[in-house]
């Protein structure tokens, strides 16, 4: 057996041996561990790890088959993802014990803090003293044993898994109620006690999910197609969309969900124009080589940057509320043009790993798809606050998606509504975001950027908290996002426009004297390359396309996503509609779009004189608008916007 | 978006001091929060006397306030005993009789005053833990009790008087940190300011010590964090002290930390068992959690 001493390692240190040790199949002891956070995070070997002392937050977490013993107290966060194997802890365990766990087995001696087993998939999570407040909220699978007492609110807003309970029920939570105990699950959790030498003999009762929150009482109805183009291009206060919403209320009696992001109008980066007139621009066919479009992002920390070939990413988009052909047509574009992609909320597939030449995973609250493989293979992570479309929300996903196979990726029931927490079970606030940060660098060796996703509300706020967290890079998503399921009033009136976004953004940095030292990658509504020049103007150091890419790749923006019917094979787990979508096919088109902005970019870094795309800067913008001159405080130039309206008349 | 520290000796010897109890503590957790960290220290009171520590800045500036300080001080006929500058902080010991409300908001209006007290001075600045000791001293406080706080601004400005601890302005002795985000601030500070109160910055923490000072001059330290619970809406682990009690309170939904030790020689409460550890490095500890929507105080014993 080895021994690590956190007296003379730091746990860094301590966790790259115990992984090399690990590698080596050798047992391991860490002494002293004092409390100190990430003991043990991101191992992937069957080794025996015995922590002679208390240990922090995340203890064995992000970890697939080490079995750990720690001999005192643990803090939040036990075990956080682990996927196989087992920890026993000897004192008390903290807040969200045995969060999110695949398959693993969490033994707890003493007592448990509150929101156990917060969104855990399968394995057990067994205390044998009292549980606190909210145990097994919004678990999707597995069971809890508690042996004292449940604790208030226990099983809130369950979905599914089990939940037995020895001593008092101190109050059931929302939608969870209590069920007669069959023999064969009381004789399976008698094995597990007796397996954890654990002297038990009173009995159990068992709770179990009510389902009467499970779907909504009436799913949207069939309408008629409005292309996303034409709901938004009407201005008029009644039009087509509104009387269209109106319907959808009559019938189902609730807010209507939908999909596509807000159609309206708001003040955009088209309300800008170039100072420079680029009017006599010479159509140069080798202006790509001309100009220097590389673009590397991530390396703030020390981490492997992304070397992206132009500042152009794919947004992040799941498979789940996109099928798993797109996913892969985007992977493979992305990879063709040289760029990233992003996995979104439903984890990461063999495919789209492998098309892609760099791809960005993606943790959401519900932590769905979620495992510390993936994490290790890819090559970015993103911390995902929120997004344009509906921030301070989780995801949709509509039961008509949620299919056997997206359940099991994601490790939730088949067949629910799924409606994804707001919240991550572990970022609470500033300070447990800066923990997190440091549980996903010690997971893969401080070798990832750790980028975080922020809808744009309080921007301000929120990217100085970003940076002070430390994180790698900013990927700040307007109101004009898309999103493939969200209420329609949130999508229309929640969140501020990208122009107020990026210009906020930029704002705070100033104001904290970090201009230029936290990258911000610019989406929402970003569509070809004049955009991304404007936005590389504003100050941003990349962008993503997601709309724009979807639809490069087919889409017809009849804003029916969640429906889960699509036409085109995009948005739908349906194999019968998924055959429509050719993915060799749309990856190249998706990709000739990508190399259609990377040439308009080129050629308006070229006309500017630039040899370097990101030399643009505020100096080559004016407002075509008195709202975005008030947002962007760039200089208003009317005559311009004439300009630009004769011209279009005159074509 | 913090972490805090708060430690009571139930024993006069055995232990190093409050203060560098303190700055262990905070130093442990100082991940919570990078930008400022902050103390409050119970010295022994003298009846008839006063502790006041402003915050003046530095140079010119500084010695213009402090002028102006000496003058109003005249004004209250508050005889300055003792002068103390440090960081840009200026402390006076006084003595002084008369209504210490009305003349707190009135040196308030002088200048930012970071605490009054016969027994309270609150120390605190930008930097870490080591930093503030470094221009303070903190090292050097003995005491029975005190709190602190490591600070991540989220809202307001990083600046020396928008650090933890909070002084409950007017009322003397009564401080404290907080962890978490008071969601009904500006519906109870008005209610607060109708019944006179002053508020000297938008920081909800502040909230929690004059709510909590109103509350002590008509009840217990145990009636004020028992209604504390009720009266906030948000998430908060808190801490208070006065000169003779410490307590915290803990909101219904534990959402923020907190983790507590107690023995025959101490009671210590911090964010985290990691700062708990600091004091007794390589021994496991038998620490509790509090249990949500839960408060408790204690009373010095030496």
């Amino acid at each position: 057996m080895a021994t690590l001493d956190l007296n003379t390692l730091t746990v860094r240190e301590a966790n790259e041996r115990l992984r090399k040790l690990g590698a080596d199949g050798e047992d391991v002891e860490i002494l002293n561990p004092d409390a100190r956070h990430h003991i043990g995070v991101g191992l992937v070997h069957k080794i025996n790890v015995r922590v002679r002392g208390s240990a922090g937050y995340f203890c064995a977490g992000l970890t697939d088959g080490p079995r750990f013993i720690v001999d005192n107290n643990v803090g939040w966060g036990l075990a956080d993802n682990m996927l196989n194997g087992s920890v026993v802890v000897n004192g008390n365990a903290s807040a969200i014990a045995g969060v999110a766990i695949r398959g693993a087995e969490v033994v707890i001696k003493g007592n448990m803090g509150s929101r156990a087993g917060q969104v855990m998939k399968a394995g057990t999570l067994c205390c044998v003293g009292n549980a606190n407040f909210m145990a097994g909220y919004m678990m999707y699978g597995g069971r809890i044993v508690i042996l004292g007492e449940s604790g208030d609110k226990v099983g809130q807003d369950m979905t599914g898994g089990t939940i037995y309970v020895a001593g008092k029920i101190n109050a059931l939570g929302t939608d969870a109620m209590v069920i007669d105990l069959p023999q064969a699950e009381a004789d399976s959790l008698r094995e597990f006690l007796d397996r954890y030498e654990i002297k038990f003999k009173g009995d159990f009762q068992k709770i179990t999910n009510a389902g009467k929150n499970l779907r909504y009482g009436k799913t949207e109805p069939r309408v008629r197609v409005i292309p996303f183009f034409m709901a938004s291009e009407t201005a008029g206060y009644w039009n087509t969309k509104v009387q269209e919403d109106i319907y959808v209320k009559a019938q189902i009696g609730r807010y209507r969900i939908r999909g596509y992001g807000a159609a309206r109008p708001f003040p955009h980066l088209n309300d800008l124009a170039f100072r420079k007139d680029l009017a006599n621009l010479p159509a140069d066919p080798e202006v790509i080589s001309k100009v220097n479009l590389k673009t590397s992002i991530g390396g703030r920390s020390g981490a492997t940057p992304l070397d992206l070939s132009m500042p152009v990413m794919i947004a992040p988009m799941s498979y789940g509320a996109l099928s798993k052909s797109t996913k892969v047509a985007l992977a493979i574009a992305s990879g063709l043009s040289d760029t990233s992609e992003n996995t979104g909320e439903g984890g990461m597939s063999d495919e789209q790993r492998a098309a892609a030449k760099r791809i960005i995973y993606q943790c959401l609250s519900g932590r769905l798809g979620w495992n510390i493989h993936d994490m290790q293979r890819a090559n970015g992570l993103e911390i995902y606050i929120s997004q344009g479309a509906k921030p301070g929300l989780g995801g949709q996903l509509m039961a008509k998606k949620v299919t056997k196979e997206i359940a099991r990726i994601r490790g939730i029931p088949e067949g629910i509504d799924l409606r994804s927490p707001s919240r991550h079970p572990d970022v609470l606030g500033a300070d447990d975001l800066v923990i997190k940060v440091e549980e996903f660098r010690e997971a893969t060796g401080y070798r990832l950027p750790v980028s975080v996703k922020l809808g744009a509300g309080r921007v301000r706020d929120d990217i100085k908290i970003a940076f002070k967290d430390g994180f790698d890079f900013v990927e700040l998503d307007g109101m004009q996002g898309s999103t493939g399921a969200a209420g329609n009033e949130v999508l229309e009136f929640v969140g501020i426009p990208t122009l107020s976004a990026i210009q906020e953004a930029m704002d705070a940095l100033a104001e904290i004297g970090a201009s230029g030292k936290m990258p911000v990658v610019l989406m929402g509504g970003v569509k070809d390359g004049i955009d991304v020049a404007k936005a590389l103007a504003l100050g941003a150091h990349a962008t993503a396309v997601g709309t724009g890419a979807i639809i490069a790749g087919g889409c017809i923006a009849c804003l029916q996503c969640h429906v889960g019917q699509c036409v085109v094979g995009i948005a739908t787990q349906d194999p019968e509609h998924e055959k429509r979508y050719n993915v060799p096919v749309e990856a190249r088109n998706i990709h000739r779009y990508l190399e259609a902005i990377r040439w308009q970019l080129a050629a308006i870094t070229h006309a500017h004189g630039y040899a370097d795309v990101h030399q643009f800067s505020r100096d080559d913008l004016v407002a075509l608008t008195p709202e975005a001159a008030e947002i962007t405080r760039l200089p208003y130039e009317p005559e311009l916007a004439r300009r630009a309206e004769r011209l279009r008349k005159a074509s | 978006m913090c972490g805090i520290a708060g430690i009571m000796y139930k024993r006069k010897n055995g232990h190093d001091g409050v203060g560098k109890a303190l700055i262990s503590m905070l130093d442990a957790c100082q991940h919570r929060g990078p930008d400022s960290t902050g103390f409050a220290l119970y010295y022994e009171p003298v009846e008839g006397e006063y502790r006041l520590r402003f915050y003046v800045g530095e140079g010119e500036v500084g010695e213009k306030t402090v002028a102006r300080i000496r003058e109003k001080l005249k004004e209250y006929q508050a005889v300055v005993l003792d002068e103390d500058a440090a960081g840009g902080t200026h402390a006076f010991r006084v003595r002084f009789s008369g209504d210490l409300q009305k003349f707190s908001y009135d040196m308030e209006h002088v200048a930012k005053v970071f605490s009054i007290g016969s027994s309270l001075d609150i120390v605190k600045d930008i930097g870490g833990a080591h930093d503030v000791d470094g221009s303070y001293h903190v090292g050097k406080f003995e005491g029975t009790h005190g709190i602190g706080h490591v600070r991540l601004a989220t809202e307001s400005d990083v600046a020396p008087d928008s650090s933890h601890p909070f002084w409950a302005t007017g009322f003397a002795d009564v401080a404290i940190v907080h962890n978490g985000q008071i969601t009904n601030y500006w519906k109870m500070r008005r209610r607060l300011e109708k019944c006179g109160f002053e508020f000297n910055t938008d920081n909800d923490s502040e909230l929690i010590a004059v709510y909590l000072a109103d509350k002590l001059s008509h009840g217990t330290l145990e009636d004020a964090l028992k209604t504390s619970i009720d009266d906030l809406d948000g998430t908060f682990s808190f801490l208070v002290s006065t000169k003779d009690e410490i307590g915290y309170a803990k909101d219904r939904l534990a959402a923020k930390p907190m983790v507590m030790l107690e023995d025959d020689n101490l009671i210590a409460i911090a964010s985290e068992e990691v700062s708990l550890n600091r004091l007794f490095p390589g021994r496991p500890l038998n620490t509790f959690e509090p249990p949500p929507g839960t408060y408790k105080t204690w009373r010095r014993s030496i």
